[in-house]
C-alpha cells in the first residue's frame, strides 16, 4: 500500500478522539466487521479503520464513509473480545472529523448537528420540528420537496394523537443546562476545537 | 414499588401510545411512578455530530442526579435509547472515579451532584423481575389465545451490558408474550437493528434493514410485532409504504408496543388504555379475533 505514512495520526487519534486510545487493544479478529449490521455498505469496516490509523492513514481514515454509518446498535462492542467500545470509537472519530470540517456523509451530520442545536436551544427533541429543520437545510426549495415527500407520515401521526401539537418548551433549567454543557464540551477530550 | 419514570421526547410524541399504555398496565402490577423533575433529552443515538462523549455523559447525568436529589427509587426507562444511554452513564459514573470528578465539576454549574446511589432499568427488566411472571399471568383476565407475535427486541433494548437478559440471545421478551396467553413466533431477527437514528439520513440503507425483519416475522407467521423501543416501533411501522414502494412488497403488518399487549390482556379498555387506535396499521382486527371479541 502506497501513500504518505504519517506516524503521528494514531496519536493524534488517542490524544483527541474520544475512546480513541481503545484501538490499542484490537487484534484485527474482525468480530466486529462482521458483526455490523451495515457492514457491505463500508468502505473500510471497523477493524480496517484501527488498522488504517496505526497505519498512519490519515486520509483514508477521515474521509472514510464508514465512520458515520453507524446505527448505534452495540453489535460490536459486547462481541469485542478484547472489550473495545467499538462503537464509542466510531463515534468519536465522526464528531473529530466534523470538527475538523472533514464531513463525507453531509445528512447524517446535519442532522446530527441539529439535534444536538435543538438539545442546547431547549434541552428536549422536538419531534415534529426536527425533521422541517434538517429538511430546510437542504435550501428552501429542496427542503420544500422533501417535507412534502414526508407530509404523508406526518399527517398519519396526527390522525393517530402521535403528534404533539404544542411547542416544545425550553426545561426550567436550561440555563444551567447549556453552562454545564459549555464546560463539558471545554472540558472534553482535545478541548473544545 | 415506586419508580422514577423518564419517558423521555419521544413518549410524548411519536411513541404516545406506549406511554398511555404502561402507565396502566404498571399500575396493575403494583408499581408507582414519579417523573424526573424537569427532565433533559438522553442525547439518542446521534447527538455525537454534534458533541463530545463528556457532553452526551453530562445530559445524562444531570438526569440522574436531579432524580437522586429527590428520591431513592430505581430509573425505569421504556425506551430503548434512554435506557442505553442513561445505564451506560451511570455504570461508567460508578465504576471510574476520575471521571466521577469531572462530571461533578461540571454538574456543579448547576448545583447538581452525582452520587451513584441509584439504579437505571429497562422497562421490560422491571415488568419481568418486579411484575413477575405469575403476577402478569393472574393479572391477564382476557389472554390474547393463539395470538402469533414477533416479538422484536431491537438491539439496545439489552445492550450494553446484558442487566437482565442475554445479549444474543434474549427471551424475555417471549416469556411475557406467553404470560399474556400470546404465541411468540421464532425470530431470528428480533435483535437485528432497525437503522434507528440514522434512518432518515440513510433512507435507502434502513429500508433494506426493515425489510429483512418484516420478512422473518411473516416468514414464521407472525400475525404482528410488538416492540418495546419507540424508535424500532416507529421505523418498522411508518416505513412500510417506502419498503413497499421500494422493493415490490405488500407489507401491511401491525406494530404494537408490548405494553398495548398486556393492557388488551389485562381486560382493559382497548382505546382508552391499549390505545390501539394510535397505531396507523391498524391492529384491532386480529386482536379482537384472539379475545374473541
Amino acid at each position: 500500500m502506497a501513500g504518505n505514512y504519517d506516524p503521528s495520526f494514531a496519536k493524534e487519534v488517542f490524544d483527541n478522539v474520544d475512546s480513541g486510545e481503545e484501538i490499542k487493544m484490537c487484534m484485527q479478529c474482525g468480530i466486529c466487521a462482521g458483526s455490523c449490521p451495515l457492514r457491505h455498505e463500508m468502505d473500510y469496516p471497523p477493524r480496517q479503520i484501527f488498522t488504517l490509523i496505526r497505519a498512519g492513514r490519515r486520509d483514508e481514515v477521515m474521509n472514510s464513509k464508514a465512520i458515520k454509518l453507524c446505527t448505534s446498535c452495540y453489535r460490536c462492542k459486547v462481541r469485542c473480545p478484547r472489550g473495545i467500545p467499538v462503537i464509542d470509537v466510531m463515534h468519536g472519530l465522526a464528531h473529530y472529523g466534523i470538527k475538523k470540517g472533514i464531513i463525507p456523509r453531509k445528512g447524517t451530520a446535519a442532522f446530527g448537528g441539529e439535534f444536538w442545536k435543538m438539545i442546547y436551544n431547549i434541552g428536549r427533541i422536538d419531534e415534529k420540528t426536527l425533521p422541517l429543520k434538517y429538511n430546510l437545510l437542504e435550501g428552501l426549495v429542496p427542503g420544500i420537496k422533501s417535507t412534502i415527500e414526508m407530509a404523508p407520515m406526518g399527517i398519519q401521526m396526527f390522525l393517530h394523537h402521535r403528534m404533539k401539537l404544542l411547542p416544545e418548551r425550553k426545561i426550567k433549567g436550561i440555563k444551567e443546562l447549556r453552562k454545564m454543557l459549555d464546560k463539558a464540551k471545554e472540558m472534553g477530550k482535545g478541548g473544545a476545537n | 414499588m415506586k419508580y422514577f419514570l423518564y419517558g423521555g421526547c419521544s413518549l410524548e410524541a411519536g411513541g404516545k401510545n406506549y406511554m398511555v399504555s404502561l402507565e396502566p398496565v404498571c399500575k396493575a402490577l403494583g408499581m408507582e411512578f414519579e417523573e424526573i423533575e424537569d427532565w433533559n433529552c438522553c442525547g439518542a443515538s446521534i447527538s455525537y455530530a454534534g458533541a463530545n462523549e463528556l457532553s452526551i455523559m453530562t445530559l445524562n447525568a444531570r438526569n440522574i442526579a436531579i432524580a437522586e436529589s429527590t428520591g431513592g427509587y430505581d430509573i425505569v426507562a421504556p425506551c430503548s435509547s434512554c435506557y442505553i444511554q442513561l445505564v451506560k452513564t451511570n455504570h461508567e459514573l460508578k465504576e471510574d472515579a476520575e471521571l466521577r470528578n469531572k462530571i461533578n465539576v461540571i454538574l456543579k454549574e448547576g448545583n447538581l451532584n452525582f452520587k451513584g446511589s441509584l439504579n437505571v432499568r429497562h422497562l421490560m427488566d422491571v415488568l419481568y423481575n418486579d411484575g413477575g411472571i405469575d403476577k402478569i399471568k393472574s393479572t391477564a383476565v382476557r389472554p390474547l389465545k393463539g395470538l402469533k407475535v414477533a416479538g422484536y427486541v431491537g438491539c439496545q433494548t439489552v445492550r450494553p451490558y446484558g442487566e437482565y437478559d442475554s445479549v444474543e440471545r434474549p427471551k424475555v421478551h417471549d416469556l411475557l408474550l406467553k404470560a399474556i396467553g400470546a404465541d411468540p413466533v421464532p425470530f431470528p431477527k428480533k435483535m437485528q437493528c432497525c437503522g434507528s437514528g440514522i434512518f432518515l439520513t440513510e433512507l435507502d440503507r434502513c429500508l433494506g434493514l426493515v425489510k429483512e425483519i418484516l420478512d422473518d416475522a411473516i416468514a414464521n407467521g407472525a400475525q404482528l410485532i410488538s416492540t418495546v423501543c419507540p424508535m424500532c416501533a416507529l421505523n418498522l411501522e411508518m416505513y412500510q409504504d417506502k419498503v413497499n414502494a421500494k422493493f415490490g412488497t405488500n407489507f401491511n403488518m401491525p406494530v404494537v408496543y408490548l405494553t398495548q399487549l398486556m393492557a388488551v390482556a389485562f381486560g382493559m379498555d382497548l382505546k382508552k388504555e391499549a390505545a390501539l387506535d394510535y397505531c396507523v396499521i391498524p391492529p384491532e382486527g386480529i386482536i379482537k379475533a384472539a379475545i374473541g371479541g
